[in-house]
C-alpha cells in the first residue's frame, strides 16, 4: 500500500488535536480556539474556547466537542457554545474525544484513563484504569485513542508499545503491536505509538523518528505512510482519517496539517 | 656598627613596613570583597546533549576527553522526579539493537554500565512491560561520556538526565579546560547554590 | 456586482492562492517551538507501592573549614621550616618536612590551591570588580610574602610542594656562573609579568599561565596530558644537575618573594670569620645564594645544605656571645 503526501495545510498558530468531519472539513485544536480548514486548506472560521484547548472531535450531527483543561466545550458547527461539562476530578486534561455508540469517550491524561459518559454528561466508567498501575502509560502527557465502528474503543499505550482494544465498559480486550527499534512493524523508543486514529484500519503515530503507519486489524504492517517529512522534533502528533482514506497529520514543530492520499492497494 | 649599616636597616625597616602595609591593606580590600566560592557547572541549555532541537547529532564526549581529572568530574545525573520511569528506556538500552525473546533491546547503552535498572511500586507479575522502572546512574563507573543524555533529551525521551559537574570530584581549576574546549560554551561559572540546582533545559519558541 | 467589486474579489482570490501555497513554504521558515509543556513524568503516588522517589545527589565542594585547614597548615609549616632552619640548623628534618609537604600539598590536595597560582587570582580580583576571591586563597597568596619580609624565603624551603619535589631529586648541582644565572633569573619576572597580563583580559578570554604550565601538577594528579608529564619529567632531569632550575629561573611567586626577601632582618646568615673562610659553605649551596661569602636573601631557597657543611656549625649555632649577625654584603 503506498501514500503520496497531498499538501501542508498552515496550521495558523498552535496545532493540538484535529478532527475530520463527513465534508472533508479539518477542525483543530489550536491554543484557546478552534479552527476549520475547508478540503482545500484555507481557513474557514475560527472561534474561541474559553480555556487552552487540547483536543476536537465532531459528532455525527456536527456537534463540535473540544476538550480542554478542566472541561469540555460543546459547539454547534458554526461555533455557538452549547453546553459546558466541567469536571475538575475526571476531566484534568483531556486530550482525546471519542464516540462510542450513545456514549462521549475523554481521554484525561492527567489521570491516564479514559472516561465514558452518556450523551447528557453524566460519567458511567472507566476505561484503561482496571491494571496494576492504575491507568495506562503515559510519559508524553497525551491519551489518544479511536473508535471503530462496533464501538470498540482502540487506545494507544505507548509506554507498553502497543494500542490496545477494550470494550466500553471498559474490559481489555486484546492488544496489537510491540516494541522493535529496527523492525518498521514495531514501535521504536520508550514511548510510542503516541496517537491512533481508526478507519479502515489502525492509523498510529509515533515520535522520534517521526512517522505515521496503520495495520490492519489484526496487527499486521500494511503501509508506512511517511517518515522524513516530519520535522525530527514532533512530539504528539494527533492524526486524523477522513471517509475518503486521506490521512492527516500535525506536525508539531512546523506547525502544519500534512495530508495524505492513498494511491494503491 | 656603621653609619652605613644603621641607614641601611633604617632604609630596609621602613621598606619592610611599607610592603606589609600594602600587603595587609590589598588583602583587607581582597577580603571585603570576598563573595564565596564559584564553581563551574554544565549549563543543559546550551549542553549539545541536553539542548532542545538538535537531533541526529552524535554524542559529544568532551566533557570525558578534556577534564584535567582522571576520572572525569562531569557525570551524567538522572533527575528521578523527571524521569518517565519507562520500560524500554532509550537512555539505558540501546533500541536499535536486536530484540530478544522478552521484548527487550539485546544490548545496553551505556559503554561503561553505569545505568542500573529495577522495577518499582506495584510490579505486574504478568506482564513486565506493564510497570514502572527505576533508573540510577552509578557516579563511580560514569565518565559523562553523554551518550545517555543525549537518547533520553525531548522528543526521544523525557530530559531527566543531564551532565552536571560534580563537586566531590572536580579540583575546581581557575580556567576549567572542558570550558575552554566546549564549542558551544556549555560550561560556566556559578555560585555553590546556584550550580547545584537542577538543570533547566530552556525550551525554545 | 460593479466591476471594483468583481476586480477587488478576484485579486483577493489570487492573492488567497498566493498565500496558500506560500503558506506551505512559510511553515518551514517559522521558529522551533515545543509541545506545551506538561508534567509528565510519574510521581511517587501514580507509581505506588510505597515507592519514595528518591532525592537527587548534590555533592558539594570541599568543606569550607578543611580550606581553612590548609591555609594553617601553609603557616604552621613555615613556621616549622623556619625553626628548622634558623633555630635547628637541620638538613635531615628539613628533607622530612619538604617529604611532608610533599604528601599533603602535593600529592594530597594535588598541588591546588598553590600561592604561585593565587597570585593569579589576586590579580583577578583587583582588575575586575565583578570576580570574588575567596578569603582563604587570598590568605595563600599572602602569608608566604609576609614570612618572606621578616625571614626570607621560608616558603620555598621544604614547604612548596613544586619546590620539594624539586629539591628531592637534587643529585650533582652544578655551580651556574653568576651573570648567566642573573640573566636566566630575570625570565621568572618576565613569566610573571607575562601571567599578569593573562589574567587581567576579560573573563572568557582570561588564561590563567600558571596553571595551565605547572610542569609537576601532572605527578600530583596522577594523570595529565602527555606533553605537559614530559616537560615535567624534563625538568625534574635537569633538576638532578642544575639545582632547582623552575624556582629559581621561572617561578613568578619566587620573583615576589625574592624582592620580599631582600627586606628580610632574619634569614639564612653566613657569619664572616677571619679565621676560616673554607668556603665549604658556598661549595654546598646549589641556588648560588652564597656571594663572597656572604648570603643572599634573594636566592637562598632554605634548603639548609650551608649548614650541614659547615664545619664550625656545631659551636657557630649554639653559641651566644660573640657572634655578629651581618646581612650579605654583595650587591642586593
Amino acid at each position: 500500500m503506498q501514500y503520496r503526501h497531498v499538501q501542508v495545510i498552515d496550521g495558523k498558530g498552535a496545532l493540538h488535536g484535529i478532527a475530520v468531519d463527513r465534508h472533508g472539513a479539518i477542525y483543530a485544536a489550536g491554543e484557546t480556539e478552534i479552527k476549520v480548514f475547508d478540503a482545500a486548506g484555507r481557513l474557514e472560521r475560527r472561534w474561541p474556547a474559553s480555556r487552552p484547548a487540547w483536543s476536537v472531535t465532531v459528532a455525527g450531527d456536527g456537534t463540535v466537542y473540544v476538550g480542554e483543561v478542566g472541561q469540555i466545550e460543546i459547539f454547534d458547527a458554526a461555533g455557538k457554545l452549547l453546553n459546558t461539562w466541567r469536571d475538575d476530578k475526571l476531566l484534568r486534561r483531556v486530550t482525546a474525544i471519542g464516540f462510542s455508540r450513545d456514549s462521549v469517550l475523554a481521554g484525561d491524561s492527567a489521570d491516564r484513563a479514559i472516561r465514558r459518559f452518556d450523551r447528557g454528561g453524566k460519567f458511567l466508567n472507566n476505561i484503561g484504569k482496571d491494571n496494576p498501575l492504575g491507568g495506562l502509560l503515559i510519559p508524553n502527557g497525551v491519551v489518544d485513542f479511536g473508535v471503530d465502528a462496533e464501538g470498540t474503543v482502540f487506545v494507544a499505550n505507548p509506554g507498553k508499545h502497543r494500542v490496545e482494544r477494550y470494550a466500553p465498559d471498559g474490559r481489555l480486550l486484546g492488544h496489537i503491536g510491540r516494541f522493535d527499534g529496527n523492525d518498521p512493524a514495531g514501535f521504536t523508543g520508550c514511548c510510542n505509538p503516541t496517537n491512533v486514529a481508526i478507519g479502515d484500519a489502525i492509523y498510529t503515530a509515533e515520535k522520534a523518528g517521526p512517522r505515521a503507519k496503520l495495520y490492519d486489524f489484526s496487527g499486521k504492517l500494511l503501509a508506512v505512510i511517511a517518515t522524513d517529512l516530519f520535522d525530527p522534533n514532533c512530539k504528539n502528533m494527533s492524526i486524523a482519517v477522513d471517509g475518503r482514506g486521506r490521512v492527516y497529520v500535525v506536525d508539531t514543530v512546523k506547525l502544519g496539517i500534512f495530508v495524505f492520499e492513498r494511491v494503491s492497494a | 656598627m656603621s653609619d652605613l649599616q644603621t641607614r641601611r636597616d633604617l632604609f630596609s625597616t621602613v621598606a619592610r613596613g611599607t610592603v606589609l602595609a600594602v600587603l595587609a591593606g590589598g588583602a583587607g580590600f581582597l577580603v571585603k570583597k570576598a563573595n564565596g566560592q564559584v564553581v563551574w557547572q554544565v549549563d543543559a541549555s546550551r549542553c549539545i546533549n541536553s539542548r532542545l532541537g538538535e537531533v541526529g547529532v552524535a554524542a559529544c564526549n568532551l566533557c570525558t576527553t578534556e577534564c584535567v581529572v582522571a576520572l572525569s568530574a562531569v557525570r551524567a545525573v538522572n533527575e528521578y522526579s523527571r524521569c518517565g520511569r519507562c520500560n524500554i528506556c532509550p537512555a539505558y538500552f540501546n533500541i536499535t539493537s536486536a530484540v530478544n525473546e522478552l521484548g527487550q533491546p539485546s544490548e545496553k547503552l551505556c559503554p561503561r554500565d553505569a545505568i542500573r535498572r529495577r522495577p518499582i511500586g506495584k510490579v505486574d507479575p504478568e506482564d513486565p512491560a506493564n510497570n514502572f522502572y527505576e533508573y540510577v546512574i552509578d557516579e563511580e563507573k560514569c565518565d559523562g561520556c553523554g551518550k545517555c543524555v543525549m537518547q533520553c533529551k525531548e522528543p526521544l525521551g523525557l530530559g531527566s538526565i543531564t551532565l552536571r559537574v560534580r563537586y566531590d570530584k572536580c579540583v575546581n581549576c581557575n580556567r576549567c579546560s572542558i570550558s575552554t574546549a566546549c564549542p558551544q560554551k556549555a560550561l560556566m561559572q556559578l555560585p555553590v547554590h546556584q550550580a547545584t540546582q537542577p538543570a533547566e533545559v530552556q525550551r525554545p519558541g | 456586482m460593479s466591476w471594483v467589486a468583481k476586480t477587488g474579489s478576484a485579486l483577493a482570490r489570487l492573492a488567497l492562492l498566493v498565500l496558500a501555497l506560500g503558506g506551505a513554504w512559510s511553515v518551514h521558515a517559522q521558529a522551533v517551538p515545543y509541545q506545551r509543556p506538561v508534567e509528565t513524568a510519574p510521581q511517587q503516588d501514580t507509581i505506588g507501592g510505597g515507592y519514595r522517589t528518591p532525592a537527587v545527589q548534590h555533592p558539594l565542594p570541599r568543606d569550607y573549614w578543611l580550606q581553612v585547614v590548609d591555609v594553617v597548615a601553609l603557616g604552621a609549616a613555615m613556621g616549622v621550616s623556619i625553626w628548622l632552619v634558623l633555630k635547628r640548623r637541620s638538613r635531615t628534618w628539613l628533607v622530612a618536612l619538604a617529604i611532608a609537604s610533599l604528601a599533603y600539598f602535593g600529592f594530597y590536595r594535588e598541588g591546588c590551591i598553590c600561592p604561585i597560582g593565587s597570585l593569579q587570582n589576586v590579580v583577578v580580583a583587583i582588575a575586575d570588580p565583578r570576580y570574588s576571591i575567596p578569603i582563604v586563597v587570598t590568605a595563600t597568596f599572602v602569608l608566604p610574602l609576609a614570612v618572606a619580609l621578616f625571614f626570607g624565603r621560608a616558603f620555598c624551603g621544604g614547604v612548596c610542594a613544586l619546590g620539594a619535589i624539586q629539591e628531592l631529586v637534587v643529585l650533582r648541582p652544578i655551580q651556574v656562573p653568576r651573570r648567566l644565572d642573573r640573566a636566566l633569573g630575570l625570565l621568572k619576572y618576565a613569566y610573571l609579568g607575562l601571567a599578569i597580563l593573562l589574567a587581567i583580559r576579560p573573563a572568557l578570554a582570561r588564561e590563567f599561565l600558571i596553571c595551565r604550565f605547572d610542569p609537576f601538577v601532572g605527578f600530583f594528579r596522577r594523570t595529565g596530558s602527555p606533553h605537559m608529564l614530559l616537560i615535567g619529567g624534563a625538568f625534574l632531569v635537569a633538576g638532578m644537575f642544575v639545582g632547582r632550575p623552575y624556582c629559581r629561573y621561572l617561578c613568578p611567586y619566587g620573583g615576589l618573594l625574592a624582592w620580599c626577601a631582600r627586606l628580610a632582618r632574619r634569614g639564612v646568615t653566613i657569619t664572616p670569620d677571619r679565621e676560616l673562610d673554607c668556603g665549604l659553605c658556598a661549595g654546598a649551596c646549589p641556588y648560588g645564594a652564597i656571594e663572597k661569602m656572604r648570603a643572599v636573601g634573594r636566592n637562598c631557597l632554605y634548603c639548609a645544605r650551608c649548614y650541614s657543611a659547615c664545619p664550625r656549625d656545631g659551636e657557630l649555632a649554639h653559641a651566644k656571645a660573640g657572634l655578629v649577625q651581618v646581612r650579605g654584603a654583595g650587591p642586593q
